[in-house]
């Protein structure tokens, strides 16, 4: 149901309304450096790795403090093995002895700065991406093109996916998050919806779907949240719902992925 | 066993009804044997070249001042005094002042029928003019306003608006820039009953937001009460504004309208039979969509885009005693993005209503009311086909008296009893579809209330308005009803048939208002009320959207609840020419309702597991000075208010400022007659920015700039001030044909309001970030046309 989206509306809306827009001084309060902590592990072996940075306040340049000397393990729940991770460079950790497996869950240990930072994610079993198509959706005057992904919802359980794109070798920023609460066991024909970039005839799409635990279906689905624009028909921003404990901001995903190149038409 | 409790509860009530009834009439009869023989007079006010009843209009015998009634929604005015021959006086605004010769010699009846003044307001004698009301009446925060008063006021689009107009009152604030939304005293945008002839408007806005449902052609008047409300009125826990639409000319038959930027207005009115009955007929229809089709672009000319209304009313009198009317409105917006996504959604309300005069002293009023809101969103998105629909239907049943004891008291009661079917979501998904098909189990439900209260004038100095509502919620069967932990896990299920009652909630709203008057200017007033609501909507917005859901109080949901103290010093000064109030209140919510960050409240069967519960608090102190005559009118209204919300599980369980927290509200209302032919009118509004939620840090994530919160609206947008301004030139005026042209101008002097900051990298340097405020309607000018024949 990502596609009832009345904020939609109101954007072209207000398009039409000949809304103005300006660069306006805003004083924000400072805030303590928060432990930033991505997680990610997919199938395969060694497919997995940990970046640890710290956030600054507002007015400060894009320069984000990775956090070094961290102790960061991963476990296998199945095999029991856990891998103690190793800094490739400042802030980025990696691995190499365990194998991610559908089904299986993976334990996050994190120890930095005299805190201990916990979670856990369950990788899903496999959805295989079947192809990606193209619509075109005329809204005013400007035509926008969207994916189209098309797969086969596995019946029976409950599956979260996240959708992010590749134009011509360019990472859009939006993640689409689609759950089937709606349409479990359906054979699934999704828009994928995105309010940065239109895509042209003739580029080249690469549209990677990841499917994701619950956990991380509530993150990235209140993710939304953080970038809201604080008009009234947009809800409170917040932070998003991590699955790490002890308030590190961030996430850890074990998920599966695959990635489908099409060129749009 | 459902059905009969229920019967068994209507039996008592109506039982209690009837008691009281009794009791009041036996309390009056014996009253009349202990004292010197006392008639009453009573009748119909009414405007003389139309018919339309007028309310609110002073009547009052000259030789007792005091001795004086307010005509109520229908007209009717009851007073009693001991037997003699009275100068019977009528006086309301805008009005030459009436006076009539009376014999009281026995119960009599007497129609008024006022004549509205002419343009040079300077030559009317106005020390004449009672209009104290304001001071005299025991009625804290409520504030009343006529079609005629709004009518100069310059609104965006040129569209006249009553629920516009009624923002630039004290206590009363937008949701928004151009929004017909408001909250009243802190409270939220869904906790104001509105209704218009006693019929709940469920969505009364048009365009998302920017109109209000009512096309001020077809309004009388509109009377909003902060919150102070009388016991008949409930079922909100903010305010009551109650419309009233015109009844129609029972005279002559007479058209009138308007062409203007948005959309075009017409009105039809007229006798049935001439001094019986009349009806009248207002449509409106915007026509954006009309310069949308004149494009050659087949991307833009397949958008619609447009919304229409139809009021309705008729009237009968059938014999001095007996009168029936029959309302209907009917609105519909259509939004269209070619063939990809359309939404129409609109209000169908109808109420009959039966006037009955017992006696000249006891005035009864049945009505029938329906009222339905729905919406339609339709999707085609390649092989997913989807209709979605949804609506919330009321059938009820309102019965209310008004029994004139004596000229100092007068006692109101009555019941309603009103069914809810609320369907909260049916999606009809085309087979090829990814989604499935599905309905949302209705929810049914009764809210019934009994309510009494006694207005009483104990001396010179004390008057007093008391009551009790007795209210009562039932949610029923048929359905299957679960109640969930705080985790939103289901923790017990139950199935219930049709008709059998799954939770009710009886409470007792006392309502209590006084005066005392220091002098013949100026009065003292206080009041403590408490107000239930029952119907509880979910919105993903801070405002409302019109695919919001509303939910019945249920087995997890309980009914919200605030307790409201006020206290006002009223003064007039001038010969009640000005018009200077100041009210203080405090108000404090039970069980207010929001969600879990991400909730799912579309189409979830399980939607009562996404919710948070907590409490709020609203002060503030108001300030009104109105200037009612002469050939500059107007007012200045100023607000200081703090509105907060605690709820587990939202800013970790501390207190913070609601959206609507504006500390300080200024709204100037300027109105100048210059001359015969121009009227000049200006507004100038201010308030501080509402309070919303700002980034305090950053991060890096997926390759990302996202920003890091610490606290729910710990930070203000910019402040809002605009300056808006009209000139209304009168045409040619004579029997046949009457025009004016109005001419206005929104944000005079082109402020770029706040309506959203958004927070991003800087294009043009990536390693920094901005905030950037959009801004909508600098300049809007717009011109209109309004004709009579």
């Amino acid at each position: 149901m990502n596609s009832l989206n009345i904020k939609w509306i109101l954007f072209f809306f207000m398009i039409w309304m000949l809304s103005c827009t300006k660069v306006i001084q805003v004083n924000l309060n400072d805030s303590s450096p928060q432990i930033v902590i991505e997680g990610n592990l997919t199938m395969g072996t060694g497919k997995y790795q940990v970046r640890i940075s710290k956030s600054v306040n507002f007015s400060e340049a894009n320069i984000f403090p990775p956090v070094s000397g961290a102790v960061v393990t991963i476990t296998d729940s199945v095999s029991g093995i856990t891998d103690s991770l190793s800094e490739i460079s400042p802030g980025i950790y990696t691995g190499n002895l365990l194998t991610g497996i559908p089904g299986r869950a993976y334990g996050l240990f994190v120890l930095s700065g005299g805190q201990i930072y916990t979670s856990s994610s369950k990788m899903p079993q496999i959805v295989i991406l079947d192809s990606v198509t193209f619509q075109h959706n005329n809204i005013f005057n400007r035509t926008a093109i969207n994916p189209v992904v098309n797969f086969q919802d596995p019946p029976g359980v409950k599956n979260y996916y996240t959708f992010t794109q590749t134009v011509n070798s360019r990472d859009l920023k939006n993640t689409f998050v689609f759950n089937d609460r709606l349409s479990d066991g359906k054979y699934i024909r999704q828009q994928i919806f995105s309010d940065s970039t239109y895509i042209q005839v003739g580029d080249t799409v690469s549209v990677h779907m990841n499917c994701i635990d619950l956990g991380n279906f509530n993150y990235y689905n209140t993710l939304r949240n953080v970038t809201g624009g604080n008009n009234f028909n947009s809800v409170s921003p917040a932070n998003p719902v991590s699955n790490i404990s002890n308030n590190a901001l961030g996430y850890f995903s074990a998920h599966t992925e695959q990635t489908v190149q099409t060129v749009a038409y | 066993m459902g059905l009969i409790q229920r019967i068994r509860y209507l039996t008592v009530i109506l039982s209690g009804i009837f008691s009281i009834f009794l009791f009041s009439k036996t309390f009056a009869q014996q009253k009349s044997f202990s004292s010197p023989a006392k008639h009453t007079v009573s009748g119909t006010v009414k405007e003389k070249q139309s018919g339309e009843v007028l309310i609110g209009a002073s009547v009052y015998l000259m030789e007792h001042p005091k001795n004086g009634a307010i005509s109520n929604s229908y007209g009717f005015f009851s007073i009693t005094a001991p037997a003699g021959r009275y100068t019977l006086i009528a006086s309301f605004g805008g009005f030459k002042q009436d006076s009539i010769q009376i014999e009281l010699d026995e119960n009599l009846t007497q129609p008024v029928e006022m004549v509205q003044q002419s343009f040079n307001l300077q030559e009317v004698n106005i020390s004449s003019v009672k209009g104290n009301e304001n001071i005299t009446k025991p009625l804290t925060g409520v504030q009343k306003l006529s079609v005629s008063e709004i009518k100069n006021v310059p609104v965006i689009f040129g569209e006249k608006d009553v629920l516009k107009t009624i923002q630039l009152l004290p206590g009363v604030k937008s949701a928004g820039e151009g929004s017909v939304g408001f909250y009243v005293r802190g409270g939220g945008a869904d906790q104001n009953l509105i209704l218009l002839d006693e019929a709940t408007v469920y969505n009364a806005s048009h365009f998302l937001g920017f109109f209000s449902s009512f096309n001020s052609d077809a309004i009388k008047d509109l009377t909003l009460y902060k919150g102070a409300m009388p016991a008949s009125y409930g079922g909100r826990l903010s305010s009551v504004v109650d419309i009233k639409m015109n009844d129609g000319n029972n005279q002559h038959f007479h058209a009138s309208g308007g062409i203007g930027l948005i959309s075009t207005r017409l009105n039809v009115e007229g006798p049935i039979v001439k001094d019986k009955g009349s009806f009248i007929v207002s449509g409106r229809r915007t026509y954006a969509d009309v310069f949308l089709k004149l494009s050659k672009d087949s991307t833009i000319n397949n958008n619609s885009l447009y919304f229409y209304d139809l009021n309705a009313k008729a009237n009968y009198k059938m014999d001095e005693k007996n009168r029936v009317y029959l309302s209907a409105y009917f609105g519909k917006d259509n939004l269209g993005f070619g063939t990809n996504f359309g939404i129409n959604y609109g209000n169908t309300t109808a109420t009959a209503r039966w006037n009955h005069i017992f006696n000249s002293r006891l005035f009864s009023n049945t009505s029938f009311i329906y009222s339905n809101y729905n919406y339609n969103i339709r999707i085609n998105s390649g092989t997913n086909n989807i209709v979605i629909k949804s609506h919330i239907e009321d059938l009820s049943l309102k019965e209310d008296l008004q029994y004139y004891v004596n000229s100092k008291s007068k006692i109101n009661f009555g019941l309603n009893i009103i069914h809810h079917t609320i369907s909260p979501g049916v999606v009809d998904a085309s087979a090829a579809s990814s989604y499935y098909s599905q309905t949302l189990q209705n929810n049914y439900a009764w809210e019934n209330a009994v309510y009494i209260s006694h207005e009483y004038t104990a001396s010179d100095k004390w008057s007093f308005n008391y009551g009790l509502r007795f209210s009562s919620f039932s949610m029923v069967g048929p359905g299957t009803f679960y109640s969930y932990d705080s985790a939103g896990n289901i923790t017990h299920s139950q199935t219930i048939p049709g008709g059998q009652i799954v939770k009710t909630y009886f409470n007792l709203e006392p309502r209590f208002s006084t005066s005392y008057q220091l002098n013949e200017t100026s009065s003292m007033k206080a009041s403590y009320t408490r107000n239930v609501q029952n119907l509880h909507l979910l919105s993903n917005s801070a405002s409302t959207n019109p695919t919001d859901l509303w939910i019945p109080s249920s087995l997890n949901v309980k009914p919200e609840i605030a307790d409201q103290v006020s206290l006002g010093y009223f003064r007039n000064f001038a010969e009640n020419k000005y018009e200077f109030s100041t009210e203080i209140y405090f108000k404090t919510m039970q069980n207010q309702i929001d969600y879990k960050d991400g909730a799912e409240l579309r189409a979830n069967a399980n939607v009562e597991s996404q919710l948070l519960f907590g409490k709020g608090n609203a002060y503030g102190l108001e300030l009104f000075l109105k200037k009612k005559v002469g050939k500059l009118t107007g007012w200045l209204s100023y607000t200081l208010s703090k509105t907060e919300r605690q709820i587990n599980g939202i800013n970790k369980d501390q207190w913070y400022r609601a959206n609507q927290d504006q500390t300080n509200t200024i709204a100037l209302v300027g109105i100048y007659q210059a001359g015969k032919k121009w009227t000049l009118s200006a507004t100038w509004v201010y308030n501080t920015g509402n309070a919303v939620t700002f980034p305090s840090g950053k991060y890096e994530l997926n390759g990302q700039t996202a920003f890091y919160y610490t606290s729910r609206n710990g930070y203000r947008l910019p402040a809002y001030h605009r300056m808006d301004m009209a000139a209304t030139l009168l045409g040619k005026q004579n029997k046949k044909w009457q025009g004016s042209w109005t001419f206005s101008l929104y944000n005079v002097y082109g402020r770029e309001n706040a309506f959203s900051v958004q927070f991003k990298d800087d294009p043009n340097d990536l390693s920094k970030t901005q905030a950037v405020q959009t801004s909508l309607f600098r300049w809007v000018p717009s011109v209109t046309y309004n004709f009579k024949f």
